[in-house]
């Protein structure tokens, strides 16, 4: 901005701010011309600058360049894929000889489960056949014992019987002075022990 | 007194004695100013709520914030065409 | 008249001080937008901006070059790596979000039309460079004729013509009677407003960017160099400074995303152009 001020004749005085910009010393280092077309207007060169190198750097790309690039990553990523594949398949195969060997193992531990059944089961077999013969062995142990035992207390008896009627028949003998007669006394024998044993 | 109506009278003048050229490039320093504010309200508050409601459907659906992300950019950038046309009219007012 | 002579002298010191001059040094004055748009011809017909474009082309052949001359067989990395990130960016977020599979013939076009875009964005942020080649209109605009190009013609190829332009004009699923109303409407917005959005857009983030930069770092250096009695006003210089360290970062941001978004506008277009169903 400036100030003009001129004094014309008399006291009318002209004063003029003028925006004429003063050619500036220190700013104008590296620019062009100060005044110029609009500044949105495309500026010839750097449009057609601009457009060649852009053309030149698509067709490069479009016909060298990106095609080169996208084999390399495309070989690459199926090559991943394939190693992704054969991965797969391999984890598939594993995968089957896991179930045969489970298979194969479910299958030996059936059998050996139904030795050991078999095995056990014949054992309590044998245990009860064994059982059995010793419980049998012991009653006729047991019942043989027995008749024994009944045959002493009969015998027993017998001669308890014997010794009383020898000694009833003595005690009559001395008390009546004959002796009475064996049957009697037998009788007499027997009815005397029936009571004492009822007794 | 006399001098005060003097200096009075020159204020007046510098004003009046601007060229034609000169007013007009003031009014369109103005004009250009006032251009791009208005033109910066409405692109404004299109632009604040297409984030919102773009941040509002990414935080309900999540696994499609690609697709979201995408069409609010679409959106800013009509939305912003707007502010950057009456950016244009301001350098065409200020400096052509 | 003495009393006159002292009215104007001090009515031009007021005025002196309420416009303070551009060429004392004091003060902060924008310079004239030519001064940062418009570039010297290094040799007759080539300045930075072309030298910038061309350069963009020959990083994006190199880079390609290098990575595809390396084994593919191995796992990629360096150069390789980056390529093919970028090539498995176009084809999964750009070409299957919104042309699906049928698409994929387009990769190397988006592709080319990506990695020109963005590396003719990224110098406005480079220290030295500083200088978007897309802030001037020059590319944009080639790039946004030859989207119009491109997808008028594959709508004429996978249309044939007539079909290509009932599809535009007449677009089906529409009243009769709304036509009248539809069709200069989608005339207007498919054969003009695409591609000049499509230019307009580009052109206008970066420039809008490069333009900040310039402001914050002029703000910048006018503080810090201000010779100014109130020497308070120094060390606030770091503030404008550390906004432009931000808008730094920021315009890394937005190169990436304005050659995405090109690159998306293309793709949505094309896309539209080869099935019009979508």
């Amino acid at each position: 901005m400036r100030v003009h001020v001129t004094t014309l004749q008399g006291d009318l005085v002209e004063v003029r701010v003028s925006s004429e910009e003063a050619t500036t010393s220190g700013e104008a280092t590296t620019t062009a011309e100060t005044t110029g077309p609009n500044p949105i207007s495309p500026e010839g060169k750097e449009l057609i600058w601009g457009a060649g190198s852009f053309l030149v750097f698509l067709v490069i790309m479009r016909v060298f360049l990106f095609p080169k690039l996208k084999k390399g990553m495309d070989a690459r990523y199926n090559g991943i894929r394939e190693d992704f594949e054969q991965a797969d398949a391999t984890r598939l195969s594993a995968k089957t000889d896991v179930s045969k060997y489970e298979a194969a193992l479910a299958e030996v531990r059936a059998e050996a489960a139904g030795r050991v059944d078999k095995a056990r089961q014949t054992l309590d077999q044998e245990r009860s056949t064994k059982i059995a013969e010793a419980n049998a062995r012991i009653a006729s142990k047991r019942s043989a014992a027995d008749a024994e035992i009944s045959a002493a207390r009969l015998a027993a008896r017998d001669q308890v019987a014997a010794a009383v009627a020898t000694v009833t028949s003595r005690t009559t003998q001395l008390a009546v002075g004959k002796s009475p007669d064996a049957s009697v006394v037998q009788k007499a024998v027997q009815e005397a022990m029936q009571s004492g044993a009822r007794s | 007194m006399e001098a005060l109506t003097r200096i009075a009278h020159v204020s007046a003048r510098v004003a009046a004695e601007l060229t034609p050229a000169e007013l007009k490039a003031n009014s369109a320093a103005q004009m250009a100013g006032l251009a791009y504010g208005l033109a910066a309200i409405g692109p404004g508050i299109g632009i604040g709520m297409i984030f919102g409601k773009a941040i509002e459907a990414m935080a309900r659906q999540p696994e499609s914030a690609g697709m979201v992300r995408t069409t609010m950019f679409l959106g800013v950038a009509f939305t912003e065409a707007l502010a950057l046309i009456g950016f244009v009219a301001f350098i065409l007012l200020k400096f052509a | 008249m003495f009393s006159t002579q002292l009215a104007i002298k001090a009515s031009v010191q007021v005025l002196q001080k309420l416009m303070p001059s551009a060429e004392g040094g004091r003060g902060f004055s924008f310079p004239p937008i030519n001064t940062i748009l418009r570039w010297k011809d290094v040799t007759p017909g080539i300045n930075k901006v072309v030298i910038i474009s061309i350069l963009s082309a020959v990083i994006g052949t190199v880079l390609f070059l290098v990575a595809s001359s390396k084994d593919a067989r191995k796992a990629p990395k360096g150069s390789r790596n980056l390529a093919e990130i970028i090539v498995e960016f176009i084809e999964k977020n750009i070409i299957m979000e919104t042309m699906g599979k049928s698409g994929m013939g387009w990769t190397p076009f988006l592709l080319t039309m990506f990695i020109f875009i963005y590396l003719c964005n990224l110098p406005g942020i480079i220290p030295f460079i500083q200088m978007p080649a897309t802030a001037r209109m020059g590319v944009p605009a080639f790039m946004a004729l030859l989207v119009w190009v491109v997808f008028n013609a594959t709508g004429i190829k996978h249309q044939g013509l007539f079909g290509y332009f009932k599809n535009v004009l007449f677009p089906p699923g529409v009243p009769k009677a709304l036509y009248v109303l539809v069709t200069p409407i989608e005339l207007i917005s498919t054969l003009v407003v695409r591609p000049f959005s499509l230019a307009v857009r580009l052109f206008a983030n970066m420039l809008a960017g490069h333009l900040l930069l310039v402001i914050f770092a002029l703000l910048t250096q006018a503080l810090i160099q201000a010779e100014t009695q109130r020497f308070f006003l120094i060390p606030i210089g770091i503030l404008p400074f550390g906004l432009l360290i931000f808008l730094t970062a920021f315009e890394i941001l937005v190169a990436f995303l304005q050659a995405y978004i090109f690159t998306v506008l293309t793709a949505v277009y094309i896309g539209g152009a080869a099935h019009p169903e979508h």
